[in-house]
């Protein structure tokens, strides 16, 4: 169990592997007839830093090395990883990824592995934050959370939490394809408490991305994550209950994309499609919406969170037009659904880590910006909600979603008025794609911070919105 | 297959590595390693799709140095690595504050006998592959026999094997071993754009527990098609039953509510209420890691913390809340068992179940929402309010009436304690939170 390498991170080759032992292990894992076989290589190191009661109070070092061998026959995936790098315990799993094919013997060609360079590079790095000194992180953290405690008395607790990674992975596959990609990641959190007359309310906020440590000075400041999560502490303290019953309802830019996340963006990914559980699997040239709303995913926009250079199977990604005035153009490809399906692909296989094989994923999710005036869609609402900032949704293959508001505001005579606390909004997909009757020129992203989880598998992600309009929509409130 | 004595090997690294700490100059140091064996078989439409199998290590380390703490974790196992993360550890925590509170917990004055928990079952280890895929694809034809059904999720047969060793500096060494075994189903019904969908599963350590094919496809049919054909209601106040999966996700929450460290933290409404009645007389909850079998069940925590059967409400008395070493020492209590890295998890969390039968309960309600499933994520343990999408079953005149969807739930919880009016007698240990049915007085449930 003790390996004899003498790797002590950080190096150069983490894998301690040649191309020629990776091909080996592709030969054996399609051994067995199987059509197509990969090897995803990942080496993380992850390091994140917790503030709290005034005192830094844990820094962890995390470090992930292993690989997963696939196997492809016809739509069946065998999949075996290991976090021992051995020879032989390579060798046991291409064999059990093999086994999802069944033939005894298998004619296999010569296998030649081709090493092929991403295109673009959506990091924007100057001072990668996993090779900066801790004591520049720790000022970070130290700096947010006193700018929340100093935002008023009424906040009586804070927690920053700091957090990075870089992820270098190597994949390689049946078709001779070898890339190589490195990966950073950085995110600082805010959560404030704030109490006042008993009552007690949090707030959150915090930003990031694919980007390095100047972020937190260039970009978006640390005392001004601080700042933000104290404010909406203090304002929910306010807050009255939401209103329940139907209302029509106006999304915040930037913070409400997770709307189109869950509420669309899930129901367009390909293994849906193909296995027809999700109910757009028809409807791609088919009007399902307003024909205010265009819907990109793009996982190649510089710094943000959702990016990559190559996805989890090494393909190159590309934006991706999935709704284009109301009409379905597109679906979210991994190479397993677009070869059953017989479309490209476009670059949407991700995967949490080597212990998972890939499956098609969002990235950077967005409805393009529309003509209306933020100004000119508030005025347009008598009674209604503004949803100020959406923490998170759920959503069914059959399109029922749900959204869960932070804060939201109540409309009134064309104004925002009184702040309103935590308020869920349910709706059907298709229902609400066509109730959208006006979107902003206002194009904005959420905070850079967000996961998605499918399939008990989270990938970072982030999303976009100009200010909406939906014409109804069910708050749940209480009475 | 591995032997259910002990791993020379692993316990071996684990003692090496904490003297290595100690001579780097750890106060303390705790080594965690992990061995795990995971098959995994997902069918759909009578085919296999995805045939997992893979075994994997992982270390986990937490370093003490001035009362200052540290940690670090690796899936690369070589000795060089993990001295180097430790390395690293001792100088990271010298950067950060002293914290009176922190460090590992005192000897213990007993231990958990493992035998007693029935926590492994050689059968799991022996089963074939064949069998496992068998299992499912059974599972899934039974389903689809059924008309009604019009695609499918896929059903999933997994198992697991799992070892765990922990040594740290203050003299605890200890292993067990454990298995887990789960059948699982997926469906979905209705034509068109009206489309419901819903699963069931069984989950146990061993074999001869788990439920049979068929009782899983009959009860996720059951549980789909139930959703068919929903209407929309109005806004209104009414009862609401929890089938035992919505009170298990209710528990769950309320779990967060009496983790010790949200107590310390003052993020749950229930901080500073120890003693106080919280719920009304029908509301016993329980967490106990030493029932034989059961999920939760561990002889002891991450910490090396023995588990034990700790009452957090008795009668509607907030009896204690569930800790950590760090969390027991924050609040001057004592560690229950409930240690997870530096987090709290539960053992087994349940509430007591009461004498009534489910049918009973929904005979009782004149009219009322039968609560089966929650989406979304409306939950706030600052303030325990609870407001979540919702699907349930229409009640009316102690009967089922139809489907209902697209409404929310909104109450609270401190208030949903004081509101349930009945318990029912189905407690089934599907999973380490789990609870019966139960109805609620009052909840708003939003509609049209």
């Amino acid at each position: 169990m003790v390996e004899k390498t003498k790797t002590v991170f950080p190096c150069d080759n983490h894998f301690q592997l040649r191309t020629s032992d990776l091909k080996k292990a592709l030969e054996l894992a399609l051994s067995r007839g199987g059509d197509f076989a990969d090897i995803f290589l990942e080496y993380r190191i992850s390091r994140s830093i917790l503030m709290e009661e005034d005192i830094i109070k844990e820094t962890s070092e995390s470090l992930t090395r292993g690989l997963g061998i696939r196997v492809i026959k016809k739509d069946r995936t065998g999949y075996a990883y290991t976090n021992d790098l051995s020879e032989e315990k390579i060798k046991i799993a291409a064999e059990a990824a093999a086994s999802i094919a069944s033939s005894t013997r298998a004619e296999i060609s010569q296998l030649q592995l081709r090493q092929i360079k991403p295109k673009k590079e959506v990091a924007v790095v100057k001072s990668l934050a996993t090779s900066s000194e801790l004591q520049k992180k720790l000022e970070l953290v130290q700096k947010a959370y006193h700018s929340a405690l100093k935002f008023d008395p009424a906040i009586k607790k804070v927690q920053v939490a700091y957090g990075e990674s870089t992820q270098q992975v190597w994949i390689v596959n049946s078709e001779g394809l070898s890339i190589k990609d490195t990966r950073p990641m950085v995110k600082l959190v805010v959560q404030a408490i704030a109490e006042k007359n008993g009552r007690r309310e949090s707030g959150f906020y915090g930003g990031g991305g694919r980007v390095g440590l100047e972020f937190f000075s260039s970009q978006l400041t640390p005392e001004e994550i601080g700042r933000e999560a104290a404010k909406e502490a203090y304002l929910l303290l306010e807050a009255v209950e939401p209103p329940a019953g139907e209302y029509p309802v106006i999304l915040a830019p930037g913070h409400s994309g997770v709307l189109v996340h869950e509420a669309v963006g899930h129901l367009l990914e390909a293994d849906f499609i193909r296995k027809k559980t999700s109910i757009f699997w028809n409807k791609l040239e088919k009007q399902v919406g307003s024909e205010q709303i265009t819907i990109y995913d793009d996982p190649t926009i510089p710094g943000f969170r959702g990016s990559y250079n190559v996805d989890d199977e090494g393909t190159l990604p590309e934006k991706t037009l999935l709704i284009e005035k109301g009409k379905v153009k597109g679906f979210l490809q991994d190479r397993l659904s677009a070869r059953l399906m017989k479309k490209p692909v476009n670059g949407h296989g991700r995967r949490q880590d080597f212990t998972n094989w890939p499956i098609p994923r969002m990235s950077n999710t967005y409805i393009d910006r529309g003509e209306y005036s933020a100004e000119e869609i508030i005025r347009s609402v008598r009674k209604g909600f503004y949803v100020s900032r959406l923490s998170g949704g759920q959503v069914e293959d059959s399109g029922k979603f749900t959204f869960s508001v932070t804060l939201g505001f109540m409309i009134e005579d064309g104004q925002i008025t009184r702040p309103v606390k935590q308020a869920t909004l349910i709706g059907t997909n298709l229902d609400i794609l066509q109730k959208v009757e006006m979107v902003g020129s206002d194009l904005e992203f959420g905070l850079q911070t967000g996961t998605c989880s499918k399939e008990g598998q989270d990938v970072p992600v982030s999303d976009g919105c100009p200010t909406m309009k939906i014409s109804r929509m069910t708050i749940g409130g209480v009475r | 297959m591995k032997s259910e004595t002990s791993n020379n090997n692993l316990r071996q690294l684990a003692e090496r590595l904490v003297q290595y700490g100690k001579k780097q100059g750890a106060d303390e140091i705790e080594v965690t390693l992990y061995d795990g064996v995971e098959f995994n078989v997902d069918v759909r439409l009578g085919r296999i799709e995805n045939l997992v199998e893979a075994g994997s290590k992982f270390c986990a380390i937490r370093v003490f140095k001035d009362k200052r703490a540290a940690s670090a974790s690796s899936s690369d196992l070589s000795i060089s690595t993990l001295q180097t993360l430790i390395k690293n550890a001792i100088r990271r925590a010298l950067l950060t504050q002293p914290d009176e509170y922190a460090g590992l917990p005192a000897p213990a004055l007993f231990k958990v006998d493992y035998n007693s928990l029935k926590l492994y079952d050689p059968e799991v280890s022996r089963m074939k592959p064949q069998e496992k895929i068998k299992l499912a694809l059974t599972t899934e034809k039974i389903a689809l026999q059924d008309k009604r059904i019009t695609n499918s999720f896929g059903a999933s047969f997994l198992t697991n094997e799992l070892r765990t060793v922990l040594a740290n500096s203050n003299g605890f060494t200890g292993e067990y071993l454990q298995t887990y075994c789960s059948l699982s189903l997926g469906l979905q019904a209705g034509q068109g754009d009206n489309l419901v969908e819903d699963y069931w599963f069984s989950s146990k350590r061993h074999l001869k527990d788990l439920a049979s094919p068929e009782e899983v496809a009959r009860k996720a049919v059951e549980r789909t098609v139930r959703h068919l054909n929903p209407r929309k209601i109005k806004t209104q106040n009414v009862p609401v039953i929890f089938e035992p999966t919505m009170t298990s996700w209710l528990l769950a929450f309320l779990f967060s509510c009496v983790s010790g460290m949200a107590v310390y933290q003052k993020t749950t409404f229930l901080a500073d209420r120890l003693g106080e009645k919280i719920g009304n007389d029908l509301i016993s909850v329980v967490d106990d890691g030493l029932l034989p079998a059961r999920l939760g069940s561990r002889p002891f925590d991450s910490e090396g913390v023995p588990t034990q059967r700790t009452v957090v409400i008795e009668k509607g008395v907030l009896k204690n809340y569930l800790c950590n070493t760090y969390a027991a020492r924050k609040l001057n209590l004592v560690s229950t068992g409930n240690g997870d890295g530096n987090s709290v998890v539960p053992n087994n969390f349940y509430l007591e179940p009461g004498t009534l039968k489910p049918e009973e309960i929904i005979k009782s309600t004149k009219k009322g929402l039968w609560l089966t499933k929650t989406i979304g994520h409306g939950l706030n343990p600052v303030t325990g309010d609870i407001s979540r999408g919702a699907f349930g079953l229409w009640i009316e005149d102690g009967e089922i009436a139809h489907p209902v969807s697209e409404i929310t739930i909104a109450g609270n919880l401190g208030e949903l304690l004081k509101n349930v009016e009945m318990v029912g007698s189905d407690l089934e240990f599907e999973s380490p939170i789990c609870g019966p049915t139960i109805k609620v007085a009052e909840m708003t449930v939003a509609g049209i």
